[in-house]
């Protein structure tokens, strides 16, 4: 169409088309050139950032949890094998919906690769603003020759700064003094072993912890350092 | 909340985009919860129905994390250019027939904008980069400015607005064209 040379009507349907009157097949075509005319491009974005602020000062609507979620889901299926997506996803949807939180946990740890007896603990571990980073879970420590907790990553750590090291802490229920439990490296799905007096108080555990402390773990057997993750524990057995 | 001041958040959501870029997940739930409530005001008042708006955010966001390398290439603040691509998805989704506005579900909506209230104009003034806008969008004819931020806020076609304002189509339409040239002209006075 010869008219789409004309600089005026070119600008006349930009700001049309950002304003959002230019509908039905107008629209259409104008989309279509769009994709070929960086030019045209060009003249829309400029309507855009002028008329953009309007957008700002009309007031924010929070969106209800569910969008989120669903956008989680969505894109965790979009992508199989984004294994840590799957995992933040996952855990974000999860502190939002509370009751179903066992069940779905449940069936998270029910499809680990590893075969290994079934969980019957689990916290998940989250920063101070509510974001999870580390699931901890346990089979029961009854009957077992080696007991340990599954540390997973569900997102990226924070870098661990050079002379100091994580501390895991177990918070016993009428959270009284955490007991530590190991030192943690930053591998995204580790084990770690747990001393046989601690593994028979790990059922009553209320919650589990993360500390930042200095090479060797803490030296007075308590947290020196900041607690960046902590979670509480549910059971699932 | 704390809220960062504008230039402040803009380049916040800037170094979030190129995170999310390289597929970075925690950057990009960052990135929702700075901008979904700003995004869903944005598509609620242009689509009206709290489910399509749900719809059309969530697509929107995957279009985001999808996209979200192209974002460097773009000259726009990041809030306009994830702005705009809500309002491009709003505006597709409305050009299917049967979802076009029909009845006056919306007239409460608009009921602010029936004269010249000019209640979103003085939020505009307060943020500095934005007073050029308001400034120029006051000095429009008040049935141009109308029809425009009918337009552009709540998504009616040049036909719904002619029936809103209970005037013939092709005197809408020059309202629109009108000051679109006015506020251009005044804009680039203003720059």
């Amino acid at each position: 169409m010869a008219s789409y040379k004309s600089p005026e009507l070119r600008d006349k349907l930009a700001a049309e088309y950002v304003i959002g009157t230019l509908r039905g097949r107008a629209r259409a075509r104008f989309q279509a050139l769009l994709r070929y005319d960086p030019d045209l491009r060009r003249t829309v974005s400029e309507w855009e950032a002028r008329l953009t602020p309007l957008s700002a000062a009309a007031g924010e609507i929070a969106p209800p949890a569910r969008v989120w979620q669903a956008l989680a889901g969505r894109l965790a299926g979009a992508k199989p094998g984004g294994g840590a997506w799957t995992g933040l996803a996952f855990w974000r949807g999860l502190a939002v919906t509370g009751g179903a939180f066992v069940l779905i946990l449940a069936a998270f740890i029910g499809v680990a690769p590893r075969p290994e007896p079934p969980m019957a603990m689990v916290a998940v571990m989250s920063d101070d603003k509510g974001v999870p980073a580390l699931v901890v879970s346990w089979p029961s420590m009854k009957a077992m020759r080696d007991p340990y907790v599954r540390i997973k990553v569900v997102q990226e750590h924070p870098v661990m700064a050079p002379g100091t090291t994580w501390e895991m802490w177990m918070v016993p229920a009428g959270k009284s003094a955490p007991v530590s439990m190991g030192l943690i490296s930053t591998d995204a799905d580790q084990t770690m072993k747990l001393k046989p007096a601690l593994a028979s108080r790990m059922e009553g555990a209320w919650g589990v912890a993360m500390s930042i402390e200095p090479k060797g773990g803490s030296p007075t057997g308590v947290p020196t350092g900041p607690v960046i993750f902590k979670g509480q524990c549910v059971k699932l057995l | 909340m704390n809220r960062p001041a504008p230039d402040a958040l803009a380049m916040r959501l800037a170094e979030l985009l190129a995170q999310a870029a390289l597929k970075n997940q925690r950057a990009f739930a960052d990135l929702y919860q700075l901008t979904a409530a700003k995004l869903f005001g944005v598509a609620l008042r242009i689509l009206r129905r709290q489910d399509w708006a749900e719809e059309v955010l969530q697509e929107c966001y995957v279009n985001i994390w999808n996209h979200a390398g192209d974002y460097a290439a773009q000259k726009s603040a990041p809030l306009t250019w994830m702005t705009s691509i809500v309002r491009n998805r709003c505006l597709d989704w409305l050009r299917r027939p049967q979802r076009e506005a029909t009845g006056d579900e919306y007239d409460i909506a608009v009921e602010a904008w029936q004269d010249e209230s000019p209640g979103p104009l003085e939020s505009l003034m307060a943020s500095s980069e934005a007073a050029a806008l308001a400034r120029c969008l006051r000095e429009l004819d008040a049935r141009q400015r109308q029809s425009i931020m009918l337009a552009f806020f709540h998504g009616l076609s040049h036909s719904e607005l002619a029936s809103h304002m209970k005037q013939p189509l092709g005197t809408v339409k020059t309202w629109v064209r009108r000051g679109i040239e006015r506020l251009k002209g005044c804009l680039a006075a203003a720059a």
